[in-house]
């Protein structure tokens, strides 16, 4: 129900996008795969395959999670906090996702500068102990495009085992899955806040 | 002798990141630190009891839409009662309102509509005109309410804003509360939606103190955050005399101020 609604919600705002630029939505998984990164709104439809990567549910994450040596990647981005808040407001952000998941804010969008892309590559390489055949899974929320790039930009990193979760944190935990707090990769978050620009993390 | 050191401890981390399954117990425990430091950041060394026989919170426990989430607090003793606080613990900014009760208030039902951004556990926090504090918890399934947009365009969304609408749900009995609800047109964007088009954040704009009055006498206050609902809809229990008038002032965060008056009972031909 809760998606019908999102779907519903999205939906209404894909009327506009429409309009507004030449592609079309016609619900969650719609998009067709674009050639490269994807650099438009990044919640939006996205595609319901990606070529080269194998698509996964809660329960296949859940089996790769169990069996030990799979690598979870959220690029779900940071809450964002509004610059009005009132003094005295208590704003106390923290982020659950997978239970063991590296979590990368601000590394899904298509346009990283060329320093956050290196950056996000090499602990990327070093999370997975330079290991191309290790299964690196990538997710993010439903309707995000970062985890689509994430999965395309692994497969053009030269990984061979790449999965893709499009139903994210949120999929997770519809399957009644328990989540856990998880910090900003600290390497990620160290090269982002030395880049600290128009393309630092949300 | 660091240079052999490093590529071993980046295995050793991704060995360690790979297979750590979180027991049911861990995430509670979890779930109870989060608490333990926000109830500390709000309420700070003061006790706070468990007791579902003095505050009552009723929640969904599968919300349909997360970014309209109905909480309805209860009181036993609403003439105990001085304050309510809600919190929402998992929400970034988790204070979702504050409530101080008046003379011509009744703090026996309160329903608020709220933004959940992930499951969370959600916690009614009850003050005594003694200065106790009794608490209540319920874990609510919801998911992605903070980011929703508020509607199809922020244009559309800030159409007629401060309007208000007030409900009595009650016969006016004078020396019996009363139930009534208010809707109060407002985005409440809260910072964190996005516009689709533009890829710009809507910037923060939400009601920040609503204030009730009756005959001049104080309802109550709300002084609330980013976790209410776009049109914010309150319902809440005050004290009629025979004949009289509800006052509504609400502030938001950009300095807009909006009152109206109310007759209650509705004046009719």
């Amino acid at each position: 129900m809760f998606r019908l609604m999102r779907a519903a919600r999205l939906a209404a705002g894909a009327l506009v996008i429409a309009t507004a630029a030449a592609h079309a939505a016609g619900g969650p998984g719609s998009a067709s795969e674009p050639d490269g990164l994807w650099t438009g709104p990044m919640q939006s439809y996205t595609p319901s395959t990606l070529k080269g990567a194998e698509v996964v549910d809660a329960d296949g994450v859940a089996a790769l999670a169990a069996k030990g040596d799979a690598v979870l990647i959220d690029v779900a981005p940071a809450d964002r906090k509004p610059p009005t808040l009132p003094e005295g407001a208590l704003w106390a952000p923290q982020h659950r996702s997978i239970p063991g998941s590296a979590w990368f804010p601000g590394a899904g969008p298509g346009d990283l500068s060329p320093a956050q892309e290196a950056a996000l590559k090499a602990r990327v390489l070093e999370l997975a102990g330079g290991r191309l055949d290790r299964p690196m899974v990538t997710f993010c929320h439903p309707d995000c495009w970062g985890s689509w790039n994430m999965g395309k930009r692994l497969l053009g990193w030269g990984f061979r085992n790449v999965f893709w979760f499009p139903q994210g944190r949120e999929g997770w935990q519809e399957s009644d899955r328990p989540t856990a707090v998880v910090k900003q990769d600290s390497v990620w978050a160290a090269a982002a806040k030395a880049e600290a620009g128009p393309a630092a993390p949300q | 002798m660091t240079r052999h050191f490093v590529p071993f401890a980046a295995a050793l981390l991704a060995g360690a990141l790979a297979a750590t399954p979180v027991l049911a117990e861990d995430d509670a425990a979890a779930r109870d630190q989060r608490w333990t430091e926000l109830r500390q950041d709000v309420f700070g060394d003061r006790a706070v009891e468990q007791s579902k026989d003095v505050v009552a919170l009723d929640a969904p426990v599968r919300a349909e839409d997360a970014a309209l989430v109905p909480m309805a607090i209860k009181t036993a003793d609403p003439a105990w009662i001085k304050g309510l606080t809600l919190i929402i613990d998992e929400n970034p900014g988790p204070v979702a309102a504050r409530v101080t009760f008046g003379p011509a208030g009744d703090a026996g039902l309160l329903k608020l509509r709220t933004r959940v951004n992930t499951y969370t556990n959600v916690h009614a926090v009850a003050e005594t005109t003694d200065g106790k504090l009794f608490d209540t918890v319920r874990f609510v399934k919801a998911s992605g309410g903070c980011s929703a947009p508020a509607g199809s365009s922020e244009e559309e969304a800030m159409k007629g804003m401060g309007e208000m609408r007030l409900k009595v749900r009650d016969e006016i009995t004078p020396g019996k509360s009363a139930q009534a609800t208010l809707m109060i047109r407002h985005p409440n964007f809260n910072g964190m939606q996005m516009d689709q088009i533009t890829r710009a954040y809507t910037p923060a704009r939400y009601i920040k103190e609503i204030k009730v009055t009756y005959n001049d006498k104080d309802v109550f206050s709300l002084v609330s955050d980013i976790s209410l609902s776009t049109d914010p809809v309150i319902e809440f229990g005050f004290k009629p005399e025979a004949k009289g008038q509800i006052k509504v002032a609400a502030t938001d965060t950009e300095g807009g101020h909006w009152e109206k008056t109310f007759d209650v009972p509705t004046q009719s031909n």
